[in-house]
């Protein structure tokens, strides 16, 4: 019987954007973990419903998602340069002194030799993190004013594809990780910049966490539709 | 959430689940090369196109990777005119002795015990799969969610090598830097995370 249905859905479809089919198609949720057809149930925020065969997570709704992203990217996209930027701190050790930024990281990798090492760490650490503030803060800011130009379904891909390459959480306990290792050896004063990376691994964190794809997606299909 | 059936798949109804942005969209055989996602414009597949080839060529990549990463040296300490270069389980040795157990297991956590543990899971699960064992799925299931999640956390030894180079730069005092194996740890972590990417979870419950 449900292969039946599934073949008219087929047909209908393809022949027209099908308003039939649509709705048809909307009772119906499959798993991404192990493609099992599942019947659509209403969510409420705060929820999370998982697959009953492989537990794999469908829908975590959240609330307030647009305002929440948006407010908590703009945050971050301030706190960027500083927090990259300016130094994070500095050791003193025999009346020597030294500070440095996290960009100073990347540039001494790239000039050691290893710029593959370099590369790598400018991406995860800089360029990833700052194309998902700008994608989440223009998405969202496109959505809040429920404005859907044609290319906000490439960003909002853009933004899926990006999403575990940004490291800033890894950075921040590499950052903690530097503190253990230097404060037997040396005295170490915090600058501006370990201020404004923290806050800016919590924004950045906070913005990805109150994004919810599938109402994202939802309202971008939602706002396309009339055209 | 109610399965329609114990086992329909999304694909036995001639549905995709796009890649990118999780739209059901009705895709038929016939024509599968050349549709795309009605609602995303990226392209539908029933499955991660050559998945099982490409989980397989990264994760060799990344076990092949990881001898050079952990015999060569990973860092240089320059003090008073001598270096000394260290390996990443010199660096984890050292930490323990010094009595920073703490430190010494986050970091033989992130260096050692996550790589090895995503490769060792991903062999599992490719094999599982090439032998159709279809016992634990449960488990292999929550297996992969947990490679996929701890994939990124083994960037953590090449920041702290970073920040420690620009830190630690006092001139003829003492000065750190990366040294031999730094891109090959980074090639690891980079192909276990590929390996994640092109993986197909669904693969486990069809076989």
């Amino acid at each position: 019987m449900n292969s039946n249905r599934s073949q008219q859905n087929n047909t209908e479809a393809e022949t027209v954007h099908g308003s039939e089919a649509k709705s048809d198609l909307d009772q119906v949720l499959a798993c991404p973990g192990c493609d099992l057809l599942l019947e659509k149930r209403p969510v409420h925020p705060g929820e999370r419903l998982c697959c009953p065969r492989c537990d794999e997570i469908l829908i975590a709704p959240k609330n307030n998602s647009v305002n929440n992203s948006l407010a908590l990217a703009l945050t971050g996209l301030i706190l960027f340069p500083y927090a990259l930027f300016m130094p994070i701190m500095t050791l003193d050790t025999m009346g020597l002194k030294n500070s440095g930024t996290i960009f100073d990281g990347i540039i001494s990798t790239w000039h050691t030799g290893y710029w593959f090492v370099a590369i790598i760490l400018a991406l995860t650490s800089i360029v990833f993190p700052l194309i998902k503030l700008l994608l989440i803060f223009w998405v969202s800011l496109n959505l809040k004013f429920k404005r859907i130009p044609g290319y906000l379904p490439q960003l909002m891909r853009l933004y899926v594809h990006s999403d575990e390459w940004g490291m800033l959480e890894v950075l921040m306990i590499g950052i903690l990780v530097t503190i253990i290792k230097m404060h037997h050896m040396a005295n170490i004063e915090y600058n501006t910049g370990f201020f404004c990376f923290t806050a800016l691994m919590l924004t950045a964190l906070g913005s990805s966490l109150a994004l919810d794809k599938f109402e994202f997606w939802k309202q971008i299909e939602n706002g396309r539709a009339p055209e | 959430m109610t399965p329609l059936t114990s086992t329909l798949t999304a694909r036995d109804a001639g549905l995709a689940l796009c890649h990118d942005c999780r739209k059901l969209a009705p895709l038929s055989l016939t024509t599968a090369d050349a549709s795309v996602c009605p609602r995303c414009g990226a392209k539908l597949h029933f499955r991660k196109p050559s998945s099982l080839n490409r989980t397989w060529a990264l994760v060799i990549t990344a076990l092949i990777l990881s001898f050079p990463a952990n015999i060569l040296p990973i860092m240089k300490v320059n003090f008073l005119g001598g270096s000394e270069a260290s390996t990443i389980m010199d660096g984890i040795i050292y930490f323990f002795q010094d009595g920073s157990y703490g430190i010494g297991l986050v970091i033989l956590t992130a260096s050692i015990l996550v790589p090895c543990f995503k490769i060792i899971s991903m062999i599992l699960i490719l094999l599982s799969i090439h032998y159709r064992w279809r016992s634990w799925m449960h488990h292999k299931a929550l297996l992969f969610r947990i490679v996929e999640f701890i994939g990124r956390w083994s960037m953590l030894d090449i920041f702290v090598i970073a920040l420690l180079q620009v830190l630690v730069n006092f001139t003829n005092l003492s000065s750190i830097s990366a040294d031999a194996a730094a891109p090959y740890f980074a090639g690891v972590v980079l192909s276990t995370m590929f390996a994640a990417i092109t993986f197909d979870p669904r693969l486990l419950w069809d076989a």
